[in-house]
């Protein structure tokens, strides 16, 4: 059967794959960027990022060959970090995907290893979070919602696609707490994970939940189709087109606001040189147009902060994320 | 009407010559892919992937080639169930129950016929349904809560004890067992390690594809290590297709129902086509009673499962294409596929692009019709594979599958997995214990678990949620009854035994 | 499903099985106690495993005390030859990333095809055939990198 297989898939296989063959048969020595690991199984922000950078550096002709897409999901990112940090930690051709919810995690120590254990190359863009219900709900402002939140703290089921005491939550939580809510009553709300955002809305709109607190990107369609009904983005300033026109949290008197960064880190033990040489890239490609572009298109600001000030940034975001789950109580 | 002209659209776009040559391709590669142990349609998929890119190929074309691979490898999954014992995929694997008897008894070429009209039928009644009720069933599918999942797993778990002809205990036993080893890995809502004992590679949970090839795969390998050297290089008959495609025929109801339970179960997101084929089989196994000879060779234990799972793979392109949310692994994949395309499927894919998603639908049929067409010679080159001596064969699929696996992770790590699962399918099948309801504790046991957790946060604790909707009572009504059929059949036979 | 047509009542089996998963069922039911419940998790992860191991594990006592059917347990031949296949696929499996795909894979293929019973003469060329079509398939017709050889490029 094997020979009958060889006979028949070369003739469309070899010319695609004598490329990756050659690589693969390199030396290694500063090598472009060639694969991108997804923390999530197809379909979330996580895969989103790897495969549309991956995509993009090649056309734009950053990297040789096209840049594979690994999808590792686990433990919200925890199983690709433990594995580039026991594998792989000095392969200068990984980038694995991230975001505040990667960060999320490690500040709550739910990684094998703090953030010295990699090395933080660059933010690209920032997602923003939305407060969203079904467009039948009852809830028409944020204030009707968090008042019922406040005066009866189980009487609303929030879902999202982190697990109770993640980024999603936290933000939901944050707004709750700016509504009023006393400390002690908050492990009187029901928070219901699930595998996405999109999986959050679709329950919501098949009336199991009754708000979702994710990510803008991951579901605008749902948003454009006009399915759910956004009560508030969590931005400072009110969205670029298309989404001009949903009201900020900050806008309706709560001083909440919560992003969601997508970038990405590489192994610890990658050198100067190399790591050096990657920041370069991602920033080449944060500067180009069809980037701007893509992130439009998907819901996404585009913002950069690269090698040691996003280090930087990420030690800083780290605390922050600590303190504010210390003080809801996800962590003592 | 507007649909129907969409669909001749779809059908002129997808009848052009370039695209008929990709869906060739695509279903040939794809049967060969599917029909090597522990490659399935995933892996398929994903190594055509940067093929497609490669070529630069138009997503409308590119697309029609990944969904022929997809089908192809659906359909190569069961040439090695029915042959060698050994399911090429998860969702195959109920096709070895009835399909490795027939082809033991020299009826291996009228099991692949057959097999090949009932996927046919399955996939044409799924393409359909695709067609006609999209929009319809995805408002029935957001009705399946948290609860709803629960019980439509406790429903699979009810009715396990009827897999295979051995007894209710030892079935139960090997379902038990399977959702235990499903629990073992991070679990995501708490980051908390279940039973890994520090071992990183257990993190993501054990590989239902590592654990499948080892319980069948391997453990075939070491049974046929005890056989009569003598009767063991004998080698089988398999026969001609044609005889397969007729009884097809006579099998009708059987395909009929299967496509239903199958297709319904793939538009259930979270369900998917090992459900599908699961239930279809269970189901007409039920149907027939005592009147059938499920386990042993009986037709019908072939075409409704394979029925039932290309309907499901049909239904699951539904939630993926109009919510974004993919129901099985496959559709995951081609999830990713459509988004790095700038494709991003949700409520306004079928508006916006209604090309692509009726291209695709064209492409579905064309695809099937031609798996159809192609089985005719790949059952003759199946036939002549099977002619090599059991010394070369048995160690070119141990090989294969060895590879293969290894090649999902590059891991060493999965192959002494796949080697353990492999003794504990032989010390299993020495047992009279069924090895499927094990696979399936794996592969549903997540989705089980965490859809009784998110129902329970819904409820703030309170465990009548599970029950406390029509859909939720009305399956379990269902199980109960299942169960209690399946009790009464038991013992009739057990009667008749004594 | 097998083809094992001799069954024999061979109780002893099915009491050892029994008796080895109810170990399984109470040492995965006591482990999972340590699984602390999450932040506001009304169901903690401990709570699902225990649930099935209940089952588990008074279907495994049932089975030891009312034993079904066995089949017939290998002879001494057999047996050697199961554990000889189980040691050459374990060693495949440890020497398959440092030594690199093409000698493992070769050696491995030949020494299996012994096993299944060729003699040398079959075992040699054909050993030599699979391991080498196994590579084309997947490095090159698939196009999965498989592990060099050290210091070498294929």
């Amino acid at each position: 059967m094997s020979t009958q297989l060889t006979k028949i898939i070369p003739r469309l296989g070899a010319s695609a794959l004598l490329g990756l063959g050659l690589v693969v048969s390199l030396p290694s020595q500063a090598l472009p960027i060639d694969e991108c690991i997804a923390p999530a199984a197809p379909g979330g922000g996580w895969d989103f990022t790897c495969r549309s950078v991956g995509k993009l550096m090649r056309e734009l002709e950053l990297v040789e060959d096209s840049v594979q897409v690994t999808n590792m999901p686990g433990g919200v990112g925890a199983v690709a970090f433990s594995n580039v940090a026991s594998k792989r930690p000095d392969d200068s051709n990984l980038i694995v995907a991230t975001s505040t919810v990667g960060v999320t995690q490690i500040a709550q120590g739910r990684y094998p290893d703090g953030a010295d254990a990699m090395r933080w190359l660059a933010m690209l863009g920032t997602d923003v979070g939305v407060i969203l219900v079904d467009d039948d709900s009852p809830y028409e402002t944020l204030d009707q919602l968090l008042n019922d939140i406040v005066e009866e703290p189980s009487s609303v089921a929030m879902a999202g696609s982190s697990g109770a005491g993640g980024w999603d939550h936290i933000r939901a939580l944050r707004l709750a707490k700016a509504a009023g809510l006393p400390g002690d009553q908050i492990g009187a709300m029901r928070w219901v994970q699930f595998d996405g955002g999109g999986p959050a809305v679709t329950q919501m709109m098949g009336g199991h939940v009754d708000a979702v607190s994710t990510d803008l990107g991951e579901i605008a369609g749902f948003i454009e189709s006009g399915d759910v009904r956004v009560l508030a983005v969590l931005s400072e300033e009110p969205l670029p087109e298309p989404f001009e026109e949903l009201p900020t949290a900050v806008a309706q008197g709560y001083d909440v606001t919560g992003y969601n960064w997508r970038g990405f880190y590489t192994g610890g033990e990658v050198s100067d040189d190399d790591y050096n040489a990657m920041v370069d890239t991602l920033k080449s490609l944060y500067d180009s147009e069809e980037w701007k572009e893509v992130a439009a298109q998907n819901g996404l600001v585009p913002l950069w902060r690269g090698g040691e000030e996003f280090s930087d940034f990420v030690r800083q975001s780290i605390e922050d994320v600590e303190d504010i789950s210390r003080e809801i109580g996800v962590i003592q | 009407m507007d649909v129907l002209d969409f669909l001749v659209h779809g059908f002129a776009v997808a009848l052009q010559p370039q695209h008929l040559l990709l869906a060739m391709a695509g279903c040939i590669i794809g049967t060969l892919i599917g029909a090597l142990p522990g490659l399935g349609p995933v892996n398929g998929v994903a190594l055509l992937i940067p093929l497609a890119f490669n070529f630069g190929l138009e997503p409308t074309a590119a697309l029609i080639l990944l969904v022929s691979v997809y089908y192809g490898c659906m359909y190569g999954g069961r040439i090695s169930s029915i042959v060698l014992n050994i399911p090429g995929d998860e969702p195959a694997m109920m096709t070895t129950l009835d399909g490795y008897p027939m082809a033991q008894a020299g009826r291996g070429g009228e099991a692949l016929g057959l097999s090949a009209v009932a996927s046919f039928v399955g996939a044409i009644i799924a393409t359909i349904g695709l067609t006609l009720f999209a929009p319809l069933l995805v408002k029935v599918a957001i009705r399946f809560g948290p609860a709803e999942y629960f019980a439509l797993f406790v429903l699979a778990f009810a009715t396990i004890g009827g897999v295979t002809s051995g007894s209710f205990t030892k079935s139960f036993i090997a379902a038990a067992l399977g959702l235990l080893l499903g629990t073992v890995g991070i679990d995501p809502a708490t980051s908390v390690a279940r039973y890994t004992f520090g071992w990183y590679e257990l993190y993501d949970g054990i590989d239902y594809i590592v654990a499948l090839v080892g319980l069948f795969a391997v453990s075939e390998c070491l049974l046929f290590l005890e056989r009569d050297p003598d009767q063991a290089t004998a080698s089988l008959k398999v026969g001609s297709a044609v005889p397969g495609m007729r009884r097809a025929i006579a099998c009708a109801p059987t395909i009929g129902r299967g496509s239903i339970i199958g297709f319904i179960s793939g538009v259930l997101p979270g369900a998917g086509a090992s459900l599908g084929s699961f239930l279809a089989y269970v189901l007409e196994k039920r149907w027939w009673g005592t009147r059938g000879r499920f386990g042993t060779g009986d037709p019908r234990g072939v075409a409704a499962p394979e029925a039932g799972n290309n309907a499901a793979a049909g239904g699951a392109l539904i939630p993926m294409l109009s919510l974004g949310i993919p129901g099985s692994g496959t559709t995951a994949i081609l999830l990713a596929l459509l988004l790095s395309m700038n494709i991003t499927p949700g409520p306004l894919l079928f508006e916006q692009q209604p090309d692509m998603v009726w291209g695709l639908v064209a492409a579905l049929f064309i695809g099937n019709l031609m798996l159809l067409v192609l089985n005719i010679p790949l059952v003759g080159l199946f036939a002549k594979m099977l002619q090599a001596p059991a010394w070369f064969l048995m160690p070119m699929v141990t090989l294969v599958a060895f590879v293969g696996i290894f090649s999902l992770n590059n891991s060493a790590f999965d192959l002494y997995m796949m080697l353990a699962f492999g003794v504990l399918g032989y010390l299993l099948r020495k047992l009279d214990i069924p090895t499927v309801p094990v696979v399936l504790g794996l592969l549903l046991g997540g989705q089980m678990e965490f859809n009784l957790r998110r129902a329970m946060s819904i409820s703030g604790g309170d465990w009548s949620i599970l029950w406390s909707s029509g859909i939720t009572i009305g399956i379990y009504a269902f199980a109960v009854s299942l169960l209690l059929a399946g009790l009464a059949y038991a013992m009739v036979i057990k009667k008749r035994l004594e | 499903m097998s083809d094992e047509t001799s069954v024999e009542p061979a109780a002893r089996g099915d009491r050892i099985a029994g008796a080895v998963l109810v170990v399984l069922a109470l040492g995965a039911w006591w482990h999972a106690q340590s699984f602390v419940a999450g932040f506001m998790q009304p169901v903690g992860p401990g709570v699902f495993p225990q649930l099935v191991s209940v089952p588990l594990g008074l279907l495994a006592l049932y089975l030891m005390i009312r034993p079904g059917i066995n089949h017939r347990w290998p002879s001494g031949a057999s047996l050697c030859r199961q554990l000889g296949v189980l040691l050459v696929l374990g060693t495949y499996a440890a020497f398959i990333e440092p030594w690199g795909f093409v000698p493992t894979t070769l050696v491995t293929a030949v020494l299996l095809l012994r096993l299944f019973g060729a003699n040398w003469r079959q075992a040699l060329p054909y050993g030599v055939l699979l391991g080498v079509s196994l590579y084309l398939l997947f490095e090159f017709a698939l196009g999965i990198p498989l592990p060099d050889m050290p210091g070498l490029g294929v």
